[in-house]
């Protein structure tokens, strides 16, 4: 991060009128830049988030045009006492801390034979980052397919293991349901990571490697030694990414699944849009909104302490 | 790790064949992990361009049988898809147009610029671009039913602007980081003005990345789900996101038409996002990594 033009530093020659140098023109210039977007996701991002932190103390009535009413801790006391709650949280990690670890140790094993130099290789990263490329609508229509009981191509596979005779009904059993979320997500997010650890590897001097092999150093001493620590932080960095990214996720889920059978893939964005538009209790979505808020502004700080601590490490 | 080994002058037959070893385990494991990524596409693919005879059957055969192309007369005229992508066309024209023009000012003033709360903007910028896009979905939907912005294409775009707006202008600040400081200061001592120097001088030497950041914006209003869905429930202006997640396979769609529904609207975005991928991870990441 390096400063380009000092603003005050361009303020030029000091003109004859005394102007107090808050309100000097270029000094004001970075602030008239910013003020527009400001004032944008002032309106579109963080005024809601107000409200909805408002109109979780409320009781709000859409279709008759009723003034919302205060009902003050109501719908934290009603959560914070519902099973299904409590559920909906079990099920958000579960499902978060499994896509963080699929589809990072994922992105790191194809990163790392991504890395190695075979002849294809520009055409292979291509395809690698395949997944990535497609939008999740397509994505789920083509696993909908590829899962299909009667004709779904995955049923070949299936049918090898021991014991299979029929095949699964992939959507309608809890933990293939879960599992399937998973997979498919990793599926779609792990391309990112391993690019993002494909640069981590190649900013790793090659030199390191030609001395320590010259010090007799086997390949997992390689490994433990010099690539793992080269890619130590970036690793650190996407896990938490990953957190946020996984936690975002609501397309491939929602139209999947919608969240079961009976709940089990039904993760907090999930359930905060059931409540909302399925059984149209607003109030409560948006004290569940809340809670979720919480947890990714929660996590969001990590990331930025992270980078704040990067920065000065650098500097 | 570089499988290049050490070139011996002792080179025994017994090195060149565990060479040759390791180079076949290599382009082995390549193939292998190539084919289950690659699988799902491969299968889409399979899926669309032969006539769904051949594959309505179980087990299905994995190598294509005959082409068939007519699918996609059939699903264009069958299905409202050239309205559908039309809306979505619009809805990605329009954020691609607002985030173009703020994230220029906003990353002119992130890199180029120094003042004071300049960190604290870009942490504003980090935290709006993290939270879930469902957390503020009722309240701007409340918003949007009281102040009757709900089906219309540019209300839309307006959200989907403002929620991929950070990550353009991280983006184009990463870019705007390359332009060398000398040229800049140089332009100011000619007399410039500092958005003289950002009109004439940093945006003609940031082309590729302005290019990024409209791939970036079109493509996330392309492929955003949840928001359309919500906010234009009206057919008329429903995007091919909402459109194609109505269509049914085999039930009431023929798997080829369903099948090419998704590849017709794949096609765009992964062709752009495979040349952009550098700029978009990067923004992505916050520019903590360089991708």
């Amino acid at each position: 991060m390096s400063e380009r033009v000092d603003a005050d530093a361009l303020a030029g020659p000091p003109s004859g009128v005394k102007a107090h140098p808050l309100l000097r023109r270029r000094y004001l210039l970075p602030f008239a830049l910013v003020l527009p977007i400001i004032l944008y996701e002032g309106l579109l991002i963080v005024y809601p988030i107000v409200q909805g932190i408002f109109g979780s103390f409320t009781r709000i009535e859409l279709a008759s045009s009723a003034a919302t009413t205060w009902v003050g801790w109501d719908n934290y006391e009603r959560m914070f006492s519902d099973p299904a709650f409590w559920k909906v949280i079990r099920v958000t990690l579960l499902f978060t801390g499994l896509v963080i670890v699929v589809a990072l140790t994922v992105g790191l094993l194809t990163a790392l034979l991504f890395n190695r130099p075979f002849r294809f290789r520009p055409f292979a990263r291509g395809m690698l980052m395949m997944p990535w490329a497609i939008p999740e609508v397509p994505v789920v229509m083509i696993f909908i397919w590829i899962l299909s009981p009667q004709f779904g191509v995955v049923n070949i596979l299936a049918r090898m293991l021991p014991g299979v005779t029929k095949n699964p009904q992939w959507l309608q059993v809890p933990e293939l349901a879960m599992g399937w979320m998973v997979l498919i997500s990793s599926w779609k997010a792990f391309p990112f990571y391993s690019l993002v650890i494909l640069a981590a590897l190649q900013a790793i001097p090659q030199e390191l490697y030609e001395s320590a092999r010259v010090d007799g150093a086997n390949r997992l001493q390689l490994f433990w030694n010099i690539t793992f620590p080269g890619i130590g932080s970036t690793l650190e960095l996407l896990v938490v990414l990953a957190a946020i990214f996984s936690f975002k996720q609501f397309t491939i889920i929602f139209l999947m699944t919608g969240g079961g059978p009976s709940g089990t893939t039904e993760t907090i964005v999930i359930r905060i849009f059931n409540t909302a538009f399925r059984f149209y209790d607003y109030s409560y979505a948006t004290a569940l909104g809340v809670a979720g808020f919480v947890v990714s502004l929660a996590v969001a700080l990590v990331f930025i302490m992270m980078q704040v601590r990067r920065a000065e490490d650098s500097a | 790790m570089v499988a290049k080994l050490e070139d011996s002058s002792t080179a025994a037959a017994k090195i060149d064949a565990r060479r040759l070893f390791n180079t076949a385990l290599l382009y082995l494991t390549v193939a292998v992990v190539s084919l289950i990524i690659v699988f799902p596409v491969y299968w889409m693919m399979i899926s669309t361009f032969q006539p769904s005879k051949y594959i309505l059957r179980f087990p299905p055969p994995l190598l294509p049988q005959e082409l068939y192309f007519a699918q996609f007369a059939e699903l264009f005229s069958e299905h409202p898809i050239a309205k559908w992508l039309r809306n979505s066309f619009l809805i990605a024209v329009m954020t691609m147009l607002l985030c173009m023009a703020l994230s220029v000012l906003g990353a002119f003033a992130l890199s180029n610029l120094r003042w004071p709360g300049r960190n604290l903007f870009g942490l504003f910028l980090l935290v709006t671009q993290m939270l879930p896009e469902v957390l503020i979905l009722i309240p701007l939907y409340i918003l949007y039913r009281r102040l009757n912005m709900l089906n219309s294409i540019p209300s839309l775009a307006l959200i989907d602007a403002a929620f991929i707006l950070p990550i353009c202008i991280w983006i184009l600040k990463g870019v705007f980081d390359n332009v060398p400081p000398e040229v800049l200061d140089a332009s100011v001592v000619d007399g410039c003005t500092e958005l003289g120097a950002l009109w004439r001088i940093v945006l003609p030497l940031s082309a590729p990345g302005l290019a990024a950041v409209a791939v970036v914006a079109f493509f996330f209003a392309w492929n955003e789900y949840l928001y359309a869905g919500i906010m234009l429930s009206s057919g008329e202006f429903m995007p091919a996101s909402v459109g194609l997640s109505t269509l049914k396979a085999i039930a009431q769609t023929p798997v080829e038409q369903y099948m090419a529904a998704g590849l017709v609207f794949s096609v765009l975005p992964v062709l752009f996002y495979l040349v952009m991928q550098k700029y978009i991870v990067s923004g992505l990441t916050a520019g903590a990594v360089k991708g």
